[in-house]
């Protein structure tokens, strides 16, 4: 196809804004509205993102929504943002440079593949990588733009850090200015689906709870008993399902879409290993959420949810199973059912913080906030002499000043540990801590 | 502390992922012989990584692939529905007259006994035929269509050089209005391009940004620019 003709290495390209010539290396992949190149530009790899020249056609918005993206710049650093536009002299077409994606991150689909391509990442991670994901929208719906097209093919995670980077933001467009594209099946809002609306900061917000419960729970959350009664699935009943007639698996009142024993076992095991304020949020998006786009969960509550869920999260002292622990109530393990043992907690505020040997305890945990740098302020660490009995080393530069029941007030001074008695508070410059370990209580 | 038991692995996904079924039915008749039956081959050979690679970027899909091959008789070349990730292509030949009434209606059949099996997509029935039918294709196609599968699948029918039944291979497609018509592969670079779009679009569109109300809009605007630069060369 001649439109789709590949730029050979070596063809020379100008950047729009300083004119800057720069050199075309290696294809880096190649999609449906274009090619993606590495290129050379005074001495800087980049990313070249080439238009197959009918898609310029189609897609008449694009120059400006380029344009536009370029001059507000990128709303934060996980965003391979367009930096400036680029033509070739001769070439009908036109394109983008942005930042090139670094290898070790992979597609967030990855971690809904079939082993052994699977990615394997811990609950915590999980809730950190969507935290991180509801930080970034915030950003970009804050600066007036909305994305039109969340969905796993843009997303990239590392799997070391889980760490973010989100691709493909040429959809990205002004607020309220006439969309692209609808969205990619099973991430379109249902309004998008039943083709009433085009995309907006509205349905970004439904597309990113399904990332989401994907994320947590490895499925899609409107896939219950009435998809699995489907056996084959067409045009007209994914419409149903994803448009029409959408009921959330965990639906309080509906159970039409109830899961099915036998066949969705685990996400019972994954909901009921929640805690109630994640719990409440998915029950809002895809109950009041989906048919009231002005009820659906913002940014800010999905990044404090997953924010406290990533430090709450515990194993199962009985199976294993990763819980997320919460104050008040019997804690029961979400797959075994049994006593979980819980370990012993901080009370942040009306934040629940788990307490492990193995994990130090940052700033970032007891603000709720995204912090870089994020230093340690305190670990976890058994008595030198009774191995069970476990304290709070102070990490920090101050002195705190704790309570403990039976005994006066007493300092605890940078590189001291106090014991994890039941009932403890700690003042830290990050907030009053409170400890709760039934069992280790005061004499 | 104490020694932690491992956690334990529960893969949703993995067990209820839902089915597509890839089926050729792929004319070996004596005309195919030579050259086509061998570039049919490569072109087999070809798209069967692409077709793995684009269902990796479905990770909610097993595709399963089956070849129906016709020539004086028809039967299966690949018999069972094979995971695409297990593909081996074992290489067809070609010799005899043009069963195609017969292929059909057994992979009618198959579709509806898969029917019974697990959760599926529609399924994706690709037919390539150089010539014109010498069994009974109507009795054929009436079968074929009643499987409620067939009827829901999107069809490709690719017409390999000049000498073909259009009618049928459209009979076959019956694409409303026929938005969808008969891919032309005049020669070996055309049906290599095209087997490997007949293979791989309709699984695309099941995962890729759409403005299609449909998988078969989204095809048929995809067509449209496969068509556009088709080689004149005939061989």
């Amino acid at each position: 196809m001649s439109t789709n003709a590949e730029l050979s290495p070596g063809t020379q390209f100008v950047s729009s804004k300083a004119t800057r010539t720069g050199v075309v290396r290696s294809v880096l992949g190649a999609g449906g509205q274009g090619t993606v190149y590495a290129v050379d530009l005074e001495g800087a790899t980049f990313a070249l993102k080439w238009y197959h020249e009918h898609y310029i056609d189609i897609d008449t918005g694009l120059r400006d929504r380029l344009a536009n993206a370029v001059e507000r710049g990128a709303p934060d650093g996980r965003f391979l943002w367009p930096l400036e536009l680029v033509t070739i002299p001769g070439n009908p077409s036109f394109g983008y440079i942005m930042p090139v994606r670094a290898g070790h991150y992979v597609g967030m689909r990855d971690l809904i593949a079939p082993p052994p391509k699977r990615v394997e990442l811990s609950l915590a991670d999980r809730a950190k990588l969507c935290a991180r994901i509801a930080d970034s929208f915030l950003q970009l719906h804050a600066r007036g733009f909305c994305y039109q097209d969340i969905n796993f093919g843009n997303i990239f995670l590392d799997p070391a850090t889980a760490d973010i980077l989100i691709c493909d933001n040429d959809n990205v467009n002004v607020d309220g200015a006439p969309a692209s594209i609808y969205g990619t099946r099973k991430f379109m809002a249902p309004e998008v689906v039943r083709r009433e609306v085009l995309p907006s900061t509205q349905t970004d917000l439904f597309s990113m709870a399904v990332m989401f419960f994907y994320v947590i729970f490895g499925w899609h959350p409107l896939d219950g008993q009435q998809e699995a009664n489907i056996k084959i699935l067409d045009t007209d009943a994914e419409n149903r399902l994803y448009g029409t007639q959408p009921v959330f698996i965990f639906d309080t009142v509906n159970n039409a879409n109830a899961p099915v024993a036998g066949l969705h076992d685990a996400l019972v095991y994954r909901w009921q290993s929640l805690n109630d304020e994640l719990r409440d949020l998915f029950l809002q998006s895809f109950m009041q959420g989906l048919f009231n786009p002005g009820k659906r969960v913002l940014e800010y509550e999905w990044r404090s949810a997953f924010l406290k869920m990533s430090s709450a999260v515990y194993q199962c002292g009985q199976c294993g199973y990763e819980n997320v622990a919460q104050s008040g109530g019997a804690a029961k393990c979400g797959y075994c059912g049994q006593d979980p043992a819980v370990p012993p907690l901080l009370k942040v505020d009306k934040n629940i913080l788990t307490l492990d040997v193995s994990r130090p305890i940052t700033s970032s945990m007891l603000s709720l906030m995204i912090e870089q740098p994020d230093p340690v302020v305190a670990t976890v660490e058994a008595h030198p002499q009774h191995a069970h009995v476990l304290g709070l080393r102070n990490q920090s530069a101050e002195t705190w000043r704790s309570e403990i029941p039976g005994y006066s007030a007493t300092p605890i001074a940078p590189g001291k540990t106090l014991r994890l008695l039941h009932g403890s508070r700690i003042e830290t410059a990050g907030g009053l801590l409170e400890v709760i370990n039934p069992g280790d209580t005061p004499a | 502390m104490s020694e932690r038991p491992p956690v334990p692995v529960i893969t949703p996904g993995a067990l209820a992922r839902r089915r597509l079924h890839v089926m050729f039915a792929l004319d070996c008749s004596g005309s195919m012989r030579g050259d086509r039956i061998a570039s049919l081959n490569y072109a087999m050979r070809s798209a069967l990584p692409e077709l793995l690679s684009v269902a990796e970027d479905n990770p909610e899909v097993q595709v399963m692939v089956q070849v129906m091959r016709f020539d004086t008789v028809a039967r299966w070349h690949i018999d069972e529905p094979t995971p695409i990730e297990e593909m081996e292509w074992i290489d067809l030949d070609a010799g005899g007259e043009t069963a195609m009434g017969s292929a059909l209606a057994q992979i009618g059949e198959a579709l509806d006994s898969a029917e019974a099996g697990p959760r599926q997509l529609p399924p994706v029935i690709v037919l390539a035929s150089d010539g014109y039918p010498t069994d009974d294709i109507d009795a054929g196609l009436e079968q074929f269509f009643s499987s409620a599968a067939a009827t829901a699948a999107t069809r490709i029918a690719i017409a390999i050089g000049s000498n073909t039944d259009l009618d049928t291979l459209e009979r076959f497609m019956n694409s409303p209005e026929a938005r969808l018509k008969p891919l032309r592969a005049n020669n070996a670079p055309d049906l290599v391009k095209s087997i490997k779009w007949a293979t791989t679009a309709p699984v695309k569109a099941t995962s890729s940004p759409t403005n299609a109300p449909d998988v078969a809009s989204q095809l048929a605007l995809n067509a449209e620019q496969l068509e556009a630069p088709s080689s004149e060369v005939v061989w």
